[in-house]
């Protein structure tokens, strides 16, 4: 019967194929730990550097290293590792608002358990960043690692030829500064022209850009919830949905989404936008020339003086507890965050390494000086906040963006009723823990 | 002169389901910044966004991908259907009444109902990330049992008779003697599997999450919406136009074979 | 010989059992099983009683998410109804390039339905799509298709006609063809206008294709997932977030796998009941 055979060989080769794609993940022997970056071409380069050097002197304990496995995200490839129990040893490029919830399912390990780690810890960061990644059960599981300040970048020739002498620092100039474009763009026929521009997408992420920059800057650094609750129901979060929410309505900024057209700022149709310090490299590229541009603090609330904190997009390095020699791993991670190596990120990758002494190490103080266009993110990343310690930060991010939505793009709420909409909705997600 | 209004309609109707397509297609061969003044005809005509689509993300790998999976699943369903129809049709046995009732009660099922739990079923058997996860669950399905049952139904009991005297066994039956008269039958089966298999986007979301795996319609989906894109609507409709290519030169070619395909499926109420 | 018979009866039907116990049974049983606990896949399964249920009254999103189902279905559905019936009647007739016709109509059913959302991303963009373009040319404002919380769900529910329209003429095409010729010559005999015909002879015997449309449209409505996914992310505010789409962040997004399996039963349970009222409806309306 060939056919019959045939068939039977069809599935034996189904199976097959099953298992083969299921079990094609690497197999590593005991004393090889392995390591996960994330997929950025530059992080990719300098993790491997560290690998091979570690790699060179320590035989006996190897590092494998690879970028996070492509995916949707990577907090996605991570959890489908952690269910299918091949984690790496290290991961660094953990969102800070991730690692709570990976701690409390008992995934990570206590670094604050490890010889050395709480004086590497205090001798890198202030008390402050300290406070802030330490667990609701008093233990450290991620090592501060990296951030993006979120400033405002402007345009300068812009705000000059619509007569905005001073560059906005707080809420009522920078309104002034959108009347001002707007009125200028309507007199010289230059088509629409806008204040700036934000993301309108209620997905949270996109509140890394809006909400939570103004917010710490308005609150000197408040946290988003606290024990157990929403804490930004506050006048610092109604008063920023308020600023945001007059944007949109006098129309300063767009609710349509330029898409499909070229960068809107580097266009001169966008006068200001709130960003990070990556946008340098891509402005620089693709800028036209003698285009300008510069950065400022996020506004501040009228009459409030600074300092002006902001968010910094915290990433951060964390041990997985499948791993059988942490101590291993923790030496391994501080070879990679030696003021050199710090000083080599930031060259390669223009990301800011998040230590204390940025502004006294000579390391960092030489560097800045040859790069000045970096300076003013390096002034901000002494006034940063990245995300509490606590569960379901992406959730809360995202129960704040449905009503930003409602309230800041749409003008269907005021921003009183919104924040407590929110807040209603988070200290529901907490209860029922 | 009515008539003539009437073609003239009729015309502007089909255009309209025709026009997108076209567009897709001319657009795609446009320069990025001239896309949207692109009506008909390509304007400025380049193959940049297929050139540079094709170093962004694996579009080849996963065209195979989709071939094989939905190849696999589209074989799987024409034998294990047209055994279980064979049995439910020409069969006497315990329980078979009951079987049959089973089949229409599951058939009204929504597939919402067991989405989460068959992507943990997934997760524990750790087909995730694997093809298992893709063929395994598409198998069989019961409307394809329902057709083959019907269809086995009005073959005459002579044929089988004489197959048994002849001394085939029912493997035999089924796979060499009434395959062969039930060609309109497994082409239906088939189109409709091949088609909705190729054309499913939710489940491979779901399982699969590595890019070197992804079938082409969740690879397409995940570059048009994630960040890979960069916005540039040419390389979007570029894949969409890959994408598209291959089940319309399928339809072209079968494309009285597709109709009655889908004429048949309405018979199921 | 008979035993052998009966045991290849029961090898015949066996993978069928196998799948049916593995991939719906059983994943209808832990359905059921999960919603009765809270679990995010890493941490262990906690038992959590009534919870889930009781998060699903007062879950304000899975409620609008439902209101959009039936925005959608009260627009597809006489929309799609209309169309097809309409152009199924015309290609009945005798007129030309019938099969250019029907193919044209029929392409958008092959092809995947990520394919026709990108594709009408672009046409219904705000600044530089097909649609507004040419409505400005018309003079028109411009309309925020997928940007306006008016008008998001609606244009969904006419791309999804479009897309769909071509499979349903086919179905009331064949519906029409096993209307008797011999029913309208003698009614014509009798002087009955040809909208008399369609009123009294067509629509009776199309009635169960009728009744097929309207439950795979509505199956289809509740079904609706990948065209918010790609076009708006089930925005702007929340317009146009779909049962299943819900359901997917629930479970795939903040992996709340427990409430996720509740809200898919509760959707199974009202998917079955909205297709049984519509029946019961239709069935009684047959004389």
């Amino acid at each position: 019967m060939p056919l019959m055979s045939f068939l039977f060989r069809l599935n034996i080769s189904c199976l097959v194929i099953g298992c083969l794609a299921s079990c094609h993940r690497q197999q590593h022997d005991d004393h090889t730990l392995v390591f996960w970056s994330s997929s950025n071409p530059e992080e990719i380069k300098f993790a491997k550097q560290y690998v091979d050097r570690w790699n060179e002197n320590h035989k006996e304990i190897p590092f494998f290293f690879q970028p996070v496995p492509e995916g949707q995200s990577s907090e996605e490839v991570l959890l489908a590792a952690v269910v299918g129990k091949t984690t790496p040893d290290i991961y660094a490029n953990m969102w800070q608002g991730d690692v709570e919830d990976f701690a409390r399912s008992g995934v990570l390990v206590a670094l604050d358990t490890l010889d050395g780690f709480l004086d590497f810890l205090y001798a890198r960061c202030d008390t402050q960043v300290v406070k802030e990644i330490t667990s609701a059960d008093g233990h450290i599981y991620q090592v501060p690692w990296k951030v993006n300040p979120i400033m405002m970048m402007f345009n300068p020739a812009m705000f000059r030829a619509a007569g905005v002498e001073t560059v906005p620092t707080d809420y009522s100039s920078y309104l002034e500064a959108g009347a001002k474009i707007k009125r200028h763009a309507a007199e010289a026929n230059l088509g629409n022209q806008w204040l700036g521009i934000s993301e309108v997408n209620p997905i949270w992420w996109q509140r890394f850009f809006n909400f939570l920059p103004l917010y710490y800057a308005s609150s000197q650094g408040a946290p988003i919830v606290k024990e157990g609750k929403a804490f930004f129901n506050n006048e610092h979060g109604i008063g920023v949905f308020a600023f945001l929410q007059k944007l949109y309505m006098h129309d300063y900024f767009p609710r349509e989404q330029q898409k499909g057209q070229s960068d809107p700022f580097l266009a001169s149709r966008i006068a200001s936008t709130f960003i990070g310090p990556w946008t340098i490299q891509q402005n620089e590229r693709f800028k036209t020339e003698g285009f300008e541009y510069d950065f400022m603090h996020m506004p501040l609330p009228d009459s409030m003086t600074g300092p002006a904190y902001s968010y910094g997009d915290p990433k951060n390095m964390v041990i997985f507890q499948t791993c059988k020699h942490p101590q291993v791993a923790w030496q391994f991670l501080q070879t990679m965050l030696l003021p050199e190596a710090d000083r080599d990120f930031l060259a390669l990758s223009g990301q800011f390494p998040r230590r204390k002494d940025l502004d006294s190490n000579p390391l960092f103080v030489d560097y800045l000086q040859a790069h000045p266009e970096l300076i003013p993110f390096a002034r901000q990343a002494k006034y940063l906040r990245g995300m509490d310690s606590a569960q379901y930060m992406k959730e809360v991010l995202d129960i704040i963006s449905q009503e930003y939505e409602a309230c800041v793009v749409y003008g269907l709420k005021s921003p009183e009723e919104a924040i407590a909409a929110a807040a209603k909705a988070v200290d529901l997600l907490y209860l029922n823990e | 002169m009515k008539k003539f209004l009437f073609y003239i309609l009729l015309g502007l109707a089909a255009f309209a389901f025709l026009y997108p397509f076209i567009w897709m297609v001319s657009a795609s061969l446009s320069e990025e910044r001239s896309i949207t003044d692109v009506s008909l005809w390509p304007v400025a005509l380049t193959f940049d966004h297929y050139i540079k689509l094709f170093e962004n993300i694996p579009i080849a790998g996963s065209f195979v991908n989709s071939v094989f999976v939905a190849t696999i699943v589209t074989f799987g369903v024409l034998v294990f259907s047209s055994m279980a129809g064979y049995a439910l049709a020409r069969h006497r046995f315990k329980g078979r009444n009951l079987l049959f009732y089973f089949l229409l009660f599951t058939m009204t099922l929504p597939f919402q109902l067991t989405l989460i739990p068959n992507y943990i079923l997934m997760v524990q058997f750790g087909w995730t990330n694997s093809f298992a996860a893709l063929i395994f669950p598409g198998l069989l399905n019961a409307f394809a049992i329902l057709l083959f049952r019907q269809h086995f139904l009005s073959i005459p009991q002579d044929l089988i008779d004489a197959a048994r005297i002849d001394g085939c066994n029912e493997w035999r039956i089924l796979f060499q003697i009434l395959w062969p008269v039930s060609v309109p039958t497994l082409i239906t089966v088939g189109i409709i599997t091949f088609m909705t298999t190729w054309n499913d986007v939710l489940w491979p979301i779901i399982v699969i999450r590595e890019e070197h795996l992804m079938t082409m319609p969740q690879l397409v989906t995940l570059f048009a919406v994630g960040g890979r894109s960069m916005g540039q609507i040419g390389m979007k409709l570029a894949s969409a136009t890959l994408l598209a290519l291959p089940i319309i030169i399928a339809y072209l070619i079968f494309q009285k074979h597709f109709i009655q395909s889908m004429a048949a499926s309405g018979q199921k109420e | 010989m008979r035993r052998n018979k009966t045991i290849s009866s029961y090898l015949l039907v066996s993978p069928y059992l196998l799948h049916i116990f593995v991939f719906v049974l059983f994943p209808v049983g832990f359905s059921l099983y999960l919603s009765f606990h809270q679990w995010n896949i890493i941490s262990p399964m906690e038992y959590v009683g009534l919870t889930n249920y009781e998060k699903v009254l007062q879950d304000q999103y899975f409620l609008k998410s439902l209101r959009n189902t039936l925005v959608f279905l009260a627009i597809h559905i006489p929309l799609q109804i209309g169309i097809a019936l309409g152009l199924a009647v015309i290609l009945n007739q005798k007129i030309w390039f019938r099969a250019f016709f029907r193919g044209a109509f029929f392409m958008p059913v092959v092809v995947s339905g990520v394919v026709v959302t990108i594709l009408w991303q672009q046409l219904y963009g705000y600044e530089m799509g097909s649609i507004n373009l040419f409505l400005m040319k018309l003079g028109f404002e411009k309309i925020g298709w997928l940007t306006d919380p008016q008008w998001a769900m609606p244009s969904i529910a006419i791309m999804a006609t479009w897309k769909n329209v071509g499979l349903y003429i086919i179905l009331f095409l064949v519906g029409l063809q096993s209307v008797p010729k011999s029913l309208y010559e003698a009614s014509s005999l009798e002087g009955a206008t040809r909208w008399q015909q369609f009123w009294h002879i067509t629509l009776p015997v199309i009635n169960p294709t009728m009744m097929m449309v309207m439950i795979l449209s509505t199956i289809g409505g509740f079904s609706l997932f990948i065209e918010p996914y790609v076009m708006t992310g089930g925005g702007p505010l929340n317009s146009t977030l779909s049962a299943v789409l819900y359901i997917y962040k629930q479970g795939f997004f903040y992996y709340h796998m427990g409430y996720a399996a509740t809200l898919g039963l509760l959707l199974a349970l009202i998917i079955l009941l909205v297709v049984f009222i519509q029946r019961m409806v239709i069935e009684n309306k047959q004389p």
